[in-house]
């Protein structure tokens, strides 16, 4: 795969805030199934499956088969400076944003 | 090729609400940054305190209730640029942020990118300038 689609993919799969936390989930846990995944998350085991292929296609996760389930763990692929960058930030805007809308339930209550 | 840092949220509330949530210096300070100052209309600066860090800046756009854009960064470090809009969707508002780093372009170039926030030049100045040259 040329170099630069591979960035291309790279940085398409960080801007989701979803995949943002699949990525989080499976550092803390080292390794995880789609199913696993899909119950600490609020979308489907489908929608976690469809993200864990973008992460795969990106090179930010692998697979590996165990018994009848497939579990994923992250490569060790380093990110660019710009990609650790988008990373960081799309995670603190994540938080930012959870955090309005806790205080805008709070003040609608 | 998305070169900004986005995320995006559904929030229980009005546009109007939200844009309150975001420009209130004392609503931010319950969800974001300790004592807010913003100026805010276009070219007005801003200072908040948020994660434990000073930042400044200004503001590019001010579009109530749907378009927030402003450049902020801690003293001395490179600023980022960062878009806010707010849609009203059937839960309420649909809040979206973009943040990038325009100046990346002139620093691969090998332009020496100074920081004017907090520098010499007027912020009346800088908008316009920065426009140019993104």
């Amino acid at each position: 795969m040329p170099a630069a689609a591979r960035a291309d993919e790279v940085f398409a799969a960080l801007s989701d805030p979803t995949r943002r936390a699949v990525l989080e989930l499976i550092g803390e846990r080292g390794e995880a199934s789609a199913s696993q995944l899909a119950r600490e998350l609020p979308v489907s085991r489908q929608a976690v499956q469809k993200h864990l292929s973008s992460l795969a296609a990106a090179g930010l996760v692998a697979d590996r088969r165990q018994g009848r389930e497939v579990r994923y763990r992250l490569t060790p692929a380093p990110m660019s400076e710009a990609m650790s960058w988008m990373a960081t930030v799309g995670g603190q805007w994540d938080a930012r944003l959870a955090a309005l809308r806790r205080h805008l339930s709070q003040a609608r209550s | 090729m998305t070169d900004g840092a986005s995320s995006e949220l559904t929030v229980p509330a009005s546009a109007e609400e939200t844009w309150d949530a975001l420009t209130d210096p004392g609503r931010l300070a319950e969800w974001l940054a300790d004592g807010a100052e913003l100026d805010l209309r276009p070219s007005g600066e801003l200072a908040v305190r948020v994660d434990g860090e000073q930042r400044g800046g200004f503001f590019e756009e001010v579009d109530p209730p749907r378009r927030l854009v402003f450049w902020w960064g801690p003293e001395g470090d490179e600023p980022t640029r960062v878009e806010i809009e707010l849609e009203p969707d059937e839960e309420g508002t649909r809040v979206r942020v973009v943040e990038s780093r325009p100046l990346r372009v002139l620093d691969a170039r090998g332009i020496e990118v100074e920081s004017w926030l907090g520098g010499d030049s007027s912020p009346q100045m800088r908008a316009p300038e920065l426009s140019a040259i993104c």
